[in-house]
């Protein structure tokens, strides 16, 4: 099954990092965790070599490794995880470009290709520093970065040069905000270590600490270990957060207590004290980071995003623009009140789900919409009624008719009566968006997916999102898609069926969908060869012959979506093999365009037809990447979205 | 049997009685008369039990009433005149056929099944039964749920919707026309229920079109669907907010009508349920009047079932409102319906690629038969979006 997973990965860091990480890789993912001499043996690669390779995935934080002490052999493993998400580079960034702005964008497409940086480097190759120690280690990714960018040969003009105009302040509030939002987090040493071993780990410090008998049998102690357990991951991942107090370069200093594994606060005590010279008068307002701080890109949090997303595209299938908009800043909201996807650590402290999920205030959401969008527009009755309570909107009909008739668009009908641009300027007209976007939350929960609940608590109302649920409602709607797009229409109204009427036999389906027998059968066995359907046997007698017997037609939507995922990343590794081949056809012209004396000077140097391949070259390898893009949405959703999957787990 | 006499007078008045009683009742000819039941219609004719037993026992004679029992409780029905004098003339291997076949009644029963329960040589039954076919007696009818069998019931009778499938069968194959149109006008019906509409007229000709409708603009001018490229959204494309149609059949007129469907508030109505929609139907002319009366709320329902699985409609708490977008045909639209649809399958990540479609994907592997490089579909596809 990992196969597929093991094949995409490889081909992932071949174009990444280089060939021999990748066959390095390749031979830790089929072998599991080796030391680095069995390594070499394995991959028949001389161990100068391993070492070297084995050094850039560690960087990029492709491989895990550990050592139980001092002296035992180290192991190495590969992180599946990291692995993969090498592939959801381009959508993180265009999500942050659009939430934080093209800023954000490039500096998480840096952070993204280093794998994880320290700040004062980053603030280095963004030209804001005068030149400092160099003393991370780091340094080695970003000097190879470059060049490598996509494996393309034409590197993306994404250089960490492109922006002189970005000042300091900017630099430190963008990062700020980012690392706020979650999108980055701090790099703790333990990021390196395999999830098996920190367990042990844990279960091992809090065996000595608190049960000096070493003794952890019977229920009670079971349980009270347990506990324990949790408490001590909870403080670790606490320790390991970041934190608008603990990591303002300024007071670099604070020590935590357990903090046995971080060296870059020691660090930070030596580099804070000149870091606040930078800062103008006017900046003062954020406080400079560390230098040190190590910091890479959260992709689970990403993850959340992306359903977010998600959600808001599904939301606006359905609903229409304004009121996924309305939708998307709630999820927007709720994300900031969650941890992760599923918090695992989380889930054993609640006993309720419908309280464990995070609410929010039409308040708060409309904090974060967008003012310019105008929500009385896509709600009949809402544009001039400025009263919601009845809704019945028969004065509201009449301007929009009057208006259209001499041809004005209709948003400037509403503009005579209330400042669209932004309806804050008073008192009434808060309260009146306040109470559009309640009504769009509102036709949201009426929708027969329920987006969003409402919970009425203390006379005020809240606003929940049930999303262990809606992500189902998103993996049977991809499901469909697939099914629609590759079977038609008919085979999706029986797979629908099937899902919701359970097992059925062939006479069944056939009245419920209203079809004829014969034309069922078809799509019936079609489906069932593909995998998508599947029949069970129940036969009359006990001679079970086929003819005696009869058939239950079924759909496991858990199947299917797995099924899908491996289709996915095995089509994604052949997207990405057609690259290299898609290249040779272009070969002589893609060479002499990177030959030095050519390179910056394209233009004439370059004979016409040359240009025109290269152009047709770079349309070609742009529609390819982007459909392993679009790819990477679908896995995405089929395998992250729920935050249960486990197969990526080292 | 071949020597009957002539039906007696009060034999007469009493069958016409029967006939009277069971017409009027609501099961008609299938009405079952106890003792009790012949004793009360009976009190012109026979003052007592002892006048009436030869009266029944001569009806019965003449075929014209029917002996069956029920719960151990003798009773009788009637049987038409003409059949009862066909049927007197008929031998006894014919009349235990005949007999089986009235048993049977609106279910009907196969050919097998009556050779199995007559007991009789098949051949003398098939023989019977032809005979019986060629004095209208009965009738081979078609039976959805197994077409191959023959099966067999009263030449009077209707068969009931086990036996014909319903409303939406036509001679025992399904009449697609008939659920197709009716899908059409529950969805025009519930669509005119579901959302407002505003429209607004703007000037066709204009030199600089508003960047609200800007890119929309291609697919009014040829009136052809616009390509979309494979990297636009697929949900933006489903959604269509803005329907733009020619204002009337005039082509000189110079406005175009843009449709924008704006949603009603929520929980502000209730949307037609099935029953709504039922009544709706079978209310409306567009059905002919005999197949409205025979359309129920389950076979309703069962359209709109079928119609929530093909993402037209969307239940909201009882009742069904169209998927935003989607729209119903016009009368007399005569237009590609699967053009119009085909348009709307963007499929994903997955299915837009080769891979996703590829026949051979299973065995596509590096070194193997078939991969990345030798493949061909890559070619065509990337051919095909430049």
């Amino acid at each position: 099954m990992a196969q597929n997973l093991a094949e995409l990965c490889t081909v992932l860091i071949e174009n990444h990092i280089g060939e021999l990480s990748a066959q390095l890789f390749a031979t830790l993912a089929e072998h599991g965790r080796l030391t680095v001499h069995t390594l070499a043996e394995h991959a028949k690669i001389p161990l100068r070599r391993v070492r070297t390779g084995l050094a850039d995935l560690m960087e990029e934080q492709l491989a895990l490794h550990f050592a139980a002490e001092e002296d035992a052999p180290t192991y190495y493993s590969v992180n599946w995880r990291n692995a993969y998400n090498l592939a959801r580079h381009t959508n993180i960034v265009d999500l942050v470009n659009d939430r934080h702005g093209e800023l954000a964008g490039q500096m998480v497409g840096n952070i993204l290709q280093l794998g994880h940086a320290r700040t004062g480097d980053l603030a280095e190759a963004y030209d804001l520093m005068p030149a400092s120690k160099r003393d991370s280690g780091v340094d080695a990714a970003a000097d190879h970065m470059p060049e490598n960018g996509l494996g393309n040969g034409i590197a993306k003009a994404s250089s960490a040069k492109a922006s002189h105009d970005m000042s300091t302040f900017e630099f430190h509030s963008t990062l700020r905000a980012l690392l706020r939002s979650g999108v980055l987090v701090k790099v703790g040493m333990r990021a390196y270590m395999p999830p098996s071993d920190l367990q042990e780990q844990i279960e091992e410090t809090v065996i000595s600490d608190q049960f000096p008998d070493r003794k952890v049998t019977g229920p009670k102690k079971q349980h009270d270990f347990k506990v324990a357990i949790n408490a001590l991951k909870r403080k670790w991942r606490e320790d390991d957060a970041y934190s608008d107090l603990h990591d303002a370069g300024s007071r670099g200093a604070i020590k935590r207590p357990g903090d046995h594994f971080k060296s870059e606060n020691k660090r930070a005590k030596v580099n804070g004290g000149h870091a606040n010279g930078l800062l103008n008068e006017g900046e003062q307002s954020t406080s400079k980071l560390s230098d040190d701080l190590v910091v890479r890109v959260d992709f689970s949090r990403c993850t959340m995003a992306m359903r977010s997303r998600r959600l808001e595209q599904h939301a606006k299938r359905f609903l229409g623009g304004v009121t996924a908009a309305v939708y998307g800043a709630l999820l927007q909201t709720l994300e900031g009140k969650v941890r992760a996807v599923h918090d695992e650590l989380a889930a054993d402290m609640s006993d309720d789900d419908e309280s464990s999920l995070p609410a929010a205030t039409a308040a708060e959401v409309a904090e974060i919409l967008d003012p310019a969008i105008e929500l009385g527009a896509s709600i009949k009755g809402l544009a001039t009624d400025k009263t919601l309570t009845n809704g019945t909107g028969k004065k509201g009909k009449k301007p929009h008719d009057d208006f259209g008739d001499f041809g004005i668009k209709r948003e400037l009908s509403d503009s005579e009566d209330e400042p669209t641009t932004n309806g804050y300027s008073g008192y009434r007209d808060r309260a009146n968006r306040l109470s559009s976007i309640e009504a769009h939350l509102a036709l949201l929960e009426e929708h027969t997916k329920r987006y969003c609940k409402r919970v009425r608590a203390h006379g005020s109302s809240e606003w929940r999102v049930d999303f262990p649920a809606l992500t189902a409602t998103l993996v049977e709607a991809e499901v469909d898609t697939t099914i629609q797009a590759r079977y038609g229409k008919l085979a999706l109204r029986v797979a629908r069926m099937l899902r919701e009427r359970g097992k059925l036999e062939e006479k069944q389906v056939a009245s419920c969908a209203m079809m004829r027998i014969k034309d069922i059968r078809a799509i019936l066995t079609e489906l069932q060869f593909h995998g998508i359907l599947e029949a069970q046997e129940l036969p009359k007698d006990n001679g079970r012959q086929p003819s005696r017997t009869l058939y239950l037609w079924f759909c496991d939507t858990f199947r299917v979506q797995h099924l899908f995922l491996q289709q996915t990343y095995k089509a994604m590794a052949r997207t990405l093999q057609r690259i290299p081949v898609e290249r040779e056809r272009y070969r002589t012209v893609i060479e002499k365009a990177e030959r030095t004396d050519v390179k910056g000077r394209e233009q004439e140097k370059l004979e016409q037809p040359e240009k025109q391949a290269l152009r047709e070259w770079r349309e070609v390898e742009e529609r390819l990447l982007s459909q392993v893009d679009r790819m990477d949405e679908m896995v995405a959703l089929l395998r992250d979205f729920s935050g249960r999957d486990t197969s990526l787990t080292t | 049997m071949a020597t009957l006499t002539k039906l007696s007078g009060p034999g007469d008045a009493l069958y016409t009685e029967l006939c009277k009683a069971a017409q009027n009742s609501i099961e008609g000819l299938r009405k079952v008369f106890f003792q009790s039941d012949i004793e009360q219609l009976a009190t012109d004719t026979a003052r007592d039990k002892k006048e009436l037993l030869p009266l029944v026992q001569e009806l019965v004679n003449h075929s014209l009433l029917r002996l069956s029992k029920l719960d151990r409780a003798l009773c009788w029905s009637t049987r038409p005149r003409d059949a009862a004098t066909a049927i007197s003339r008929l031998n006894a291997d014919e009349k235990l056929v005949y007999s089986y076949v009235e048993d049977a009644h609106q279910k009907g029963i196969w050919l097998r099944e009556l050779k199995k329960r007559t007991n009789i040589n098949p051949n003398a039954v098939t023989k019977a039964m032809n005979k019986l076919e060629n004095a209208h007696l009965i009738k081979s009818v078609k039976n959805i749920r197994a077409p191959a069998q023959k099966t067999y019931m009263l030449y009077h009778l209707v068969p009931s919707d086990d036996v014909t499938g319903g409303s939406f069968f036509d001679a025992g194959d399904l009449d697609e026309s008939l659920i197709d149109e009716l899908s059409n006008l529950i969805i025009f019906h519930v669509r005119m229920q579901s959302w407002a509409d505003t429209k607004t007229k703007r000037i066709k000709r204009e030199t600089t079109p508003p960047p609200l409708t800007a890119a929309d603009d291609p697919d009014t001018a040829g009136g052809k669907k616009r390509k979309r490229g494979p990297t636009t959204d697929i949900e933006d494309s489903a959604a269509t907010t803005r329907k733009y149609r020619l204002s009337a059949y005039d082509t000189d007129d110079p406005t175009i009508e843009i449709i924008t469907q704006l949603a009603l508030p929520a929980y502000s109505r209730a949307y037609p349920s099935a029953e709504a929609i039922h009544s709706f139907i079978t209310t409306t002319d567009a059905i002919r009047a005999s197949k409205a009366a025979q359309l129920t709320v389950a076979e309703i329902q069962n359209v709109v079932d079928v119609l929530v699985w093909d993402d037209k409609l969307e239940k909201i708490g009882d009742g069904y409102r169209t998927v935003r977008g989607i729209k119903f045909r016009p009368p007399g639209f005569l237009g590609d319906e699967e053009a119009e649809d085909g348009d709307k399958v963007e499929g994903n990540g997955l299915t837009q690629v080769p891979c996703g479609r590829c026949p051979v994907f299973e065995l596509c592997g590096e070194g193997g038969p078939v991969n990345a490089g030798s493949c061909v579909y890559w070619g065509r596809w990337l051919k095909e979006g430049a």
